[in-house]
């Protein structure tokens, strides 16, 4: 039993749930409501660090290991950033104190998501993260939520009902919900297999992957951009490691049959990501369709799951992602709220008017993109490396042409910002504190660039996960 | 601490360089000369203590060992000299872009480039090489952007798109070279390579060559060249003639030639026919061109064909003339840019045509411009002279009379130069220049640059010998792989 982790989550989703209720009682302004947020968030960081390592949570329905206690910090990081965004952006908004809490809900599903060793489990961290979700796409930010909104929540639930189904066929045939238990069994049913293919689609969903990535380009664009980081940032991040844990923990032995069709959806996925974004002329889209291709990028590793080369460049691209997507979408979201920036020519001159933001966006860009010696850059050689090591080398050709591709929009952006002359005159909204939201940015910048130097955390804590599966 | 400070301070500087401009205009431009003083000093160290052969002032600082992914930097004869021509380089651009615009961006930018180049010529790991050689793209990428000519953006475009896309195909030869001997250390390297099955390291060979070819540029891979020049300021285009260039042919020497000896052998027809393609093809192309700057960018991929063939010809001599030769170039074509970009400040067009009588107006700076362009057809008593001979002689050793041809583009140059200084130069003053206020002499600064350039290449052909000696114990030790 793990209490430290289990507390730390428990902390957050109190502090979420009752950051509305405190806001009815004694309508608290959203300065204090930040504030009471950002305890939780301080004191929960503080209990997963201090978590044990390798104690499983509530009879094995959950677990507390490496992985947990390192992405689980990342996510709390940028979803603390987002949550100082989200307030910024919304300041004046008398929700915003619901938002926050809904954000707090959120994130704590994604920690318990990260942590989940049972389908159950799974399932049901997975709703707690993206229940509040669907309440923030539907926030009222343009006329173009509601339309989000409900797409967001179509497929969401499709994904999840296409994930249940899958489960149900799994506990059809082995009686078990459990990770561990699945693992042992030899299955020859092609009940199973089609199971695993129910559960794969549902992260699919997810994650954006092809065939299945339409709705997310259109609900990151229509919802509050701080709400569109925590959707392709921590969510997807923390869907990434869930699915890794179907796949090592859960399913080893089917999951080798799938590989050729993981690396080809993975192929697609990226190669469909990456055109689409080049077509795009507003800068939401485009990070959207950086996201699929991200997601296609993850999947690479995921294909490679016949070496343990693929567990270090899975949990190093989540960990590097959750932090450059979710920044990325930080930083367009300060953009669209004070300058009221959305397309392309409106990035004109950006860097001239915003000159720190702007070199801190180009660094979020640049990791994207994968140019050392940012993170993205150490975490697409270790994705690449597995797809090598496990005799795809076609597969990693793909990803690094199509990484060598994608730079073309990322620079494009930094191309408009830095070298066009300016088209917007004066910002649309008087920032209150610019330090407020520039300075945590910062941070990510400088924790990205360190990570894609100081190898050791992130890679000692794949090696033991790898172990822990029986690499 | 010597190579990690060189690599740390020039980048550590940059954000100094750039608020300094806040406070006062000029504190960028002299924070960039001390840091290329710095450089300097610190070369001269690493000359005076150079090691007679091998590596010396090694450094090492262990990042994260089971990957062998480690800061390890050191340097034998080739780096320290390529360390030489980046100090000096870095000396020379700050003074000739004394009156920039914007200097605070300019010198930042210029200080961010100038820690990751010494890197690459400093890094014994190869990741790290790789880590530095592609940031290098993101200055490079701002300063041809911002500071170029009117198709400036398209060129730092295409350029930044180019380039970026041939490393990742000498990302994924490290990749293959790494899961085949699970080092990405130099002496590791060297040891296992020779073991490895032989069809691997062709396809290791083939995609690392791609990488370092486009950087260099040889044809086909050439077309990024012209335009980024074109577009570059002139002070940039030192830096990309003198230093990116040489990146490419150094990452092909160290990483290529001495780590796989036998499939170099095996690809050393190809090289040699690739330069001796590359070395005619840009000759007639420049013969060709109007533009001049756009000339010098041709006669400098025609050099940086001669330096190919220097090391297809897989002896100490080969090596040690293709060395030589990047050397010459680095220095002789600089002073072509330069001059070549100040024409066109001066005269507002850059075609030849629309040149002429230019010496009448401003001899000075045309005096020095005819001595780099003899140096670079290679007159005797000057860098280019020592670079092309040597490079032909070593040539004619190893592949026999059938390099009888390579003479014959040295013709091709000196035919491209002299027209080109017949029509622009000399002759008539044209009647729309007798009026034109801009034209005139240069300011003391940048005359000093030039002048240094003009100095160095001078001396280094008159002694060739100051610079085969940097390098020679080290070329010696690689030629034995080859015997």
């Amino acid at each position: 039993m793990n209490v430290n982790f289990l507390a730390a989550i428990m902390i957050l989703a109190l502090t979420g749930a009752f950051l509305p209720v405190i806001n009815r009682i004694f309508r608290i302004s959203g300065i204090l409501g930040a504030i009471i947020a950002s305890a939780g968030y301080v004191l929960s960081g503080f209990l997963v660090l201090l978590s044990e390592k390798g104690g499983t949570i509530l009879s094995n329905f959950f677990v507390s290991d490496g992985v947990t206690q390192l992405l689980g910090l990342l996510i709390l990081v940028a979803s603390w950033m987002t949550m100082l965004v989200v307030y910024w952006v919304t300041e004046k908004d008398k929700f915003v104190n619901e938002l926050i809490g809904a954000l707090l809900i959120s994130t704590a599903g994604a920690l318990l998501l990260i942590s989940a060793t049972n389908f159950v489990s799974l399932v049901i961290a997975m709703e707690l993260m993206t229940m509040p979700t669907y309440l923030m796409v539907l926030f009222a930010f343009d006329e173009r939520s509601i339309e989000a909104g409900v797409k967001y929540f179509f497929n969401g639930a499709l994904a999840i009902g296409t994930m249940l189904f899958g489960i149900s066929l799994l506990y059809a045939v082995t009686g078990s919900f459990e990770f561990k238990v699945l693992a042992k069994e030899l299955f020859k049913d092609p009940l199973v297999l089609l199971g695993a293919v129910l559960i794969f689609a549902g992260f699919a969903f997810k994650i954006t992957a092809f065939p299945f990535h339409f709705w997310g380009p259109d609900v990151y664009e229509g919802t509050c951009p701080g709400v569109a980081a925590l959707l392709t940032g921590i969510t997807k991040s923390a869907a990434f490691i869930a699915l890794m844990r179907v796949i090592y923990e859960a399913l080893p032995a089917v999951s080798e049959n799938f590989t050729f069709i993981l690396a080809l959806l993975a192929a697609i996925t990226m190669t469909v990501g990456n055109l689409l974004a080049l077509a795009q002329k507003k800068v939401s889209r485009i990070l959207a369709y950086s996201s699929v291709a991200h997601a296609g990028y993850t999947l690479i590793a995921f294909a490679a799951l016949s070496v343990p080369l693929s567990v270090t460049g899975i949990l190093y691209h989540s960990a590097a992602y959750v932090f450059m997507k979710t920044a990325a979408f930080l930083c367009f979201a300060v953009f669209l709220f004070v300058w009221g920036a959305k397309t392309m020519d409106d990035y004109k001159g950006l860097g001239r008017r915003e000159p720190v933001l702007a070199v801190l966006f180009l660094i979020f860009l640049l990791s994207l993109a994968g140019v050392p010696p940012m993170a993205g850059f150490i975490s697409k050689v270790f994705v690449f490396a597995a797809a090598v090591d496990a005799g795809m080398t076609w597969l990693a050709l793909v990803g690094l042409i199509n990484s060598a591709f994608s730079v073309a929009y990322y620079i494009w952006i930094a191309k408009q910002m830095f070298l066009e002359e300016p088209t917007l005159e004066r910002p649309v909204n008087a920032p209150s504190n610019k330090k407020f939201i520039v300075v945590p940015l910062a941070v990510m910048a400088a924790f990205l660039i360190v990570l894609g130097i100081w190898l050791g955390p992130v890679v000692n804590v794949s090696h033991l996960f790898a172990l822990q599966v029986g690499f | 601490m010597v190579l990690l400070s060189m690599i740390l301070v020039p980048v550590l500087a940059a954000p100094f360089a750039y608020i300094g401009e806040r406070i006062n205009r000029n504190i960028p431009k002299y924070l960039s000369l001390a840091v290329a003083i710095f450089l300097a000093l610190c070369t001269v160290y690493l000359l005076v203590n150079r090691p007679e052969s091998g590596f010396g002032f090694e450094e090492f600082y262990a990042i994260y060992p089971p990957f062998d992914f480690n800061l390890h930097l050191a340097v034998d004869g080739i780096s320290i000299t390529l360390l030489a021509i980046t100090a000096f380089l870095a000396i020379t651009v700050t003074l000739s872009s004394w009156n920039v615009e914007k200097p605070g961006a300019f010198f930042a930018l210029v200080l961010v480039f100038l820690g990751p180049m010494v890197g690459v010529f400093a890094s014994l790991n190869l990741l790290w090489f790789f880590i530095f050689w592609e940031f290098t793209l993101v200055p490079m990428f701002f300063h041809i952007g911002i500071w170029g000519a009117e198709n400036r953006i398209y060129a730092a475009m295409k350029f930044f798109i180019y380039t970026h896309l041939a490393s990742v195909f000498l990302l994924l030869g490290i990749i293959v070279l790494y899961l085949n001997t699970h080092s990405f250390e130099f002496v590791e390297l060297l040891k296992k390579s020779a073991a490895l099955d032989p069809s691997v390291v062709k396809l290791i060979w083939i995609l690392m060559f791609i990488g370092f070819a486009v950087k260099m540029p040889v044809v086909p891979f050439h077309t990024w060249l012209p335009d980024a020049h074109v577009q570059a300021p002139s002070p940039i285009s030192v830096f990309l003639a003198g230093l990116l260039l040489k990146m490419g042919a150094y990452g092909l020497l160290r990483w290529e030639i001495f780590l796989f000896p036998q499939a170099t052998k095996f690809f050393a027809p190809l090289m040699a026919v690739i330069a001796i393609l590359t070395i005619f093809y840009a000759g007639f192309r420049a013969l060709a061109e109007d533009h001049i700057k756009r000339m010098v960018a041709y006669s400098s991929i025609n050099h940086m064909g001669f330096v190919l063939l220097g090391l297809s010809a897989l002896t100490a001599a080969g090596i040690s003339s293709a060395l030589y030769e990047m050397v010459g170039h680095a220095l002789i074509i600089s002073i072509l840019f330069m001059i070549a970009g100040y024409i066109h400040h001066k005269t507002h067009t850059w075609y030849i045509s629309e040149l002429g009588g230019l010496m009448k107006k401003i001899p000075g700076l045309m005096t020095m411009f005819v001595i780099g362009v003899l140096a670079a057809v290679g007159l005797p008593g000057t860098a280019g002279f020592v670079g092309e001979l040597t490079v032909m002689l070593a040539a004619f050793d190893y592949y026999g009379w059938v390099m009888i041809i390579v003479p014959l583009a040295s013709a091709l140059s000196a035919g491209f130069f002299m027209w080109m200084l017949q029509r622009a130069v000399f002759g008539p003053l044209r009647e729309s220049f007798k009026e034109l206020k801009s034209l005139k002499e240069l300011p003391f600064v940048e005359n000093l640059a030039l002048a240094m350039y003009i100095a160095a290449f001078i001396f280094v052909g008159i002694v060739p010998s100051v610079v085969f000696n940097l390098y020679n114990g080290s070329v010696d030790i690689f030629a034995q792989l080859f015997k």
